[in-house]
């Protein structure tokens, strides 16, 4: 039986029918869609494998970066590092829940690319950070990637303390965080000189610990929670005797000659600088504290390098995860250990081309001290934030907003560096005015390892 | 209506006997019992991991069901020439493709329930320690539920292209209608949002992801793979997706009836 439907009609009905699906699909179901359903990176990423690409918009983005994330762990057994790279992009890009993908991948990215002598390549710190943070915008319901972030300024980048305190604060303000971790927030409040932060957060942490405690009940949870007690009250009693010895607990706020951080002590700081071969520096500097334990920041860059600053960079400027850093720039960070108040250190950069390309005309070598990254017996005399120290010389307040840091800053040529142009027969060497010759050669006594006691003479 | 429903009920009662359809069934099946042992590959997101692979499985076996099924309804009854024995009954053409198209929805949502139930109960065994109970499990079932509806939306455009191609043709044209609207959503949402896309190539990508019946929107597993979003207006986009999909189906089983009446049988 046929009928006599109006063909036209239909056909304008359901053309009707396709406009009003479309206007549905667009101005509802879309944006609805993306913001609920959709995975976090909808656009198609390069790198995948067809069929890796095919199984991953078809719906099964966790399964192939769990499957990549495996394949990566074999990369990494091998040493193939910059083949880790890519997959670690992939695999955040495929399922961006994967946690430990995003908390290995920083620690990678900024830990394991090293030089010749094991200086890692600092070129990559700002998409470590990135990275990081990416992770914590993904992952905002958990503490990890918080205080991974956070663990990377106060840990690798070991200075600019403020920005560590503002990761480890917003990892404390997750539900999930366990208390042995919340304690590093007190450390970055000491370090970014927020002490009152410091002490409050210690009591805060005791009086949690000691609830904590009397809660549980199986011995295992009970045993955690009175070894966190124990913690965090041994951790308190040493940083009140230190506030006390240190002056901290004066009525003025100031410490006076009672306290072991008075007088202020004059490292004495000097340093020599020669270009013994082509991209080889030969480093000596004279330091007049007695005990070991510091460590002279030394940073070689192009002088226009982006986001340059005082002895370091902006390392938190970068929004983007660039895993390919620029190749003509050059960031080369070392560190000066001092024994018996002098330092002599060869840095070679001359194996390691792609790392320190030289490709700038200009350069700064920095020199860089700070005491807040000083250990506690050397903060015994120098105070927290170096109230303790002075150099009549290369005091510095400047560098670090208000903070007193020891820095000088050294310029070099490309020809000088690579000894080429007049330089080829003659050994660039540049000195503080205050080195004085001969007070940082060698005398055969380099690893004795003397009584420590702080002497200005 | 009567019409309708006795078509519908003996292309079901067909339907569940064939082989292939039980094949594909019992394939799927035993790819969601045995798809928690992968969950190994990703320790800390093995839940993560275990969901979305089974999600994709009961998808992918959906699909190829509602392909398969489909692809036969129309030309099976014309080659066997079982349809005239249908039509010279007081049987309209439309009628016989609705009913052929509703018996089809019911063997589609038959197996769909099956294998959800199995999916329920293997993550019931696998995760009950991990805290899977009732409200968990309604969660994961809203995916299959949205798949049901996707998977009525392919099999009326395969019910359309049935009645004018043959098997093998509308295979690879509902197969590729399917793979556009849903693997290729992210390629259009590139093309759209790149700025080297040139206009001509961004409007034609965004009239293609408009006129296509665009089965992506019925992929609501993120939420069941990665517990804990906050999803906003959910009975709003359910509603409106499954409208989306009721009209849709019409507007193609419409389009097959206006076909079906001018094709000589």
């Amino acid at each position: 039986m046929r009928s006599d439907i109006n063909k036209p009609v239909w056909l304008g009905a359901c053309a009707a029918g396709i406009a009003v699906c479309a206007a549905l699909n667009q101005g509802v179901l879309h944006p609805l869609w993306v913001r609920n359903y959709a995975p976090k990176n909808l656009s198609v990423s390069s790198g995948l494998a067809p069929d890796q690409m095919l199984l991953a918009l078809a719906g099964f983005r966790e399964m192939v970066a769990s499957i990549l994330w495996v394949r990566a762990d074999t990369y990494f057994d091998q040493g193939n590092y910059d083949a880790v790279l890519p997959i670690i992009r992939m695999v955040t890009w495929l399922d961006p829940k994967q946690i430990d993908v995003y908390s290995t991948g920083m620690w990678h990215i900024g830990y394991n690319f090293t030089d010749e002598q094991s200086r890692s390549d600092r070129r990559y710190l700002p998409s470590a950070l990135a990275l990081g943070a990416e992770g914590a915008k993904n992952n905002s319901e958990t503490y990890e990637m918080y205080f991974e972030t956070g663990w990377m300024w106060f840990h690798k980048i070991n200075d600019q303390y403020d920005n560590a305190v503002t990761w480890f604060e917003k990892a404390s303000e997750k539900s999930d965080i366990p208390p042995a971790r919340r304690n590093m927030l007190s450390s970055a409040y000491q370090r970014a000189g927020q002490l009152d932060k410091a002490l409050k957060l210690y009591y805060d942490q005791l009086n949690k610990a000691e609830i904590s405690m009397k809660e549980q009940l199986d011995q295992v949870t009970a045993f955690t929670a009175r070894q966190q007690r124990d913690t965090v009250e041994k951790n308190l009693d040493v940083f009140l005797v230190r506030m006390s010895q240190r002056g901290n607990f004066n009525a003025d706020g100031t410490a006076t000659e009672l306290f072991d951080t008075q007088p202020p002590f004059d490292v004495g700081f000097s340093a020599e600088v020669s270009v013994i071969d082509a991209a080889v520096l030969r480093v000596r500097a004279t330091w007049n504290v007695r005990p070991v334990g510091t460590r002279i920041r030394v940073i070689l860059r192009d002088a226009d390098y982006p986001n340059g600053t005082d002895a370091g960079m902006d390392f938190g400027a970068s929004d983007s995860v660039n895993l390919d850093p620029p190749k003509n720039l050059t960031f080369m960070q070392d560190e000066l250990f001092i024994r018996n108040r002098r330092a002599d250190k060869k840095m070679d950069m001359s194996r390691d081309p792609t790392m320190y390309t030289f490709s700038k005309d200009k350069y700064y070598l920095d020199f860089y001290y700070n005491p807040r990254s000083a250990p506690p017996h050397i903060q015994d005399r120098f105070g927290f934030l170096g109230e303790g120290m002075t150099d009549k010389n290369y005091l510095n307040t400047t560098a670090r907003n208000g903070e007193r840091v020891i820095f000088h800053r050294m310029e070099l040529t490309r020809d000088m560096l690579k000894r080429e142009g007049e330089w080829i027969d003659k050994m660039p060497i540049l000195r503080t005015p205050n080195f004085i010759e001969g007070s940082s050669t060698r005398t055969g006594e380099e690893e004795l390892i003397k009584v420590p006691g702080l002497l200005n003479k | 209506m009567r019409a309708i429903f006795n078509i519908a009920r003996t292309t079901f009662g067909e339907a569940v006997r064939r082989k292939i359809i039980l094949i594909i069934l019992i394939l799927g099946l035993a790819f969601i019992i045995i798809t928690p042992g992968l969950g190994i590959l990703s320790p800390r997101s093995e839940r993560a991991a275990v969901t979305s692979l089974t999600l994709g499985l009961i998808q992918m076996t959906s699909a190829l069901l509602a392909i398969t099924l489909t692809i036969y309804l129309v030309p099976n009854e014309i080659d066997r020439r079982t349809i005239y024995t249908i039509l010279c009954k007081p049987v309209r053409r439309y009628q016989f493709i609705w009913g052929k198209y509703l018996g089809a929805v019911a063997t589609i949502g038959l197996m769909l329930l099956m294998m959800t139930l199995v999916l329920l109960a293997v993550f019931a065994f696998q995760f009950n320690d991990r805290g899977f109970n009732a409200a968990e499990a309604a969660e994961l079932a809203k995916a299959p539920l949205m798949f049901f509806f996707q998977m009525s939306l392919l099999a009326a455009v395969a019910m359309f292209f049935s009645v004018w191609t043959s098997p093998i043709v509308n295979f690879f044209l509902t197969s590729g209608t399917y793979i556009a609207g849903t693997v290729f959503n992210g390629v259009f949402e590139t093309l759209k949002e790149s700025r080297s896309t040139s206009p001509i190539l961004r409007a034609l990508s965004e009239a293609v992801q408009a006129i296509l019946p665009n089965f992506g929107r019925f992929q609501v597993q993120n939420a069941a793979v990665n517990p804990g979003q906050v999803i906003q207006s959910e009975a709003v986009y359910f509603g409106t997706a499954i409208g989306y999909a009721l009209l849709y189906i019409v507007v193609m089983i419409s389009l097959a009836s206006v076909l079906f009446e001018n094709r000589e049988v």
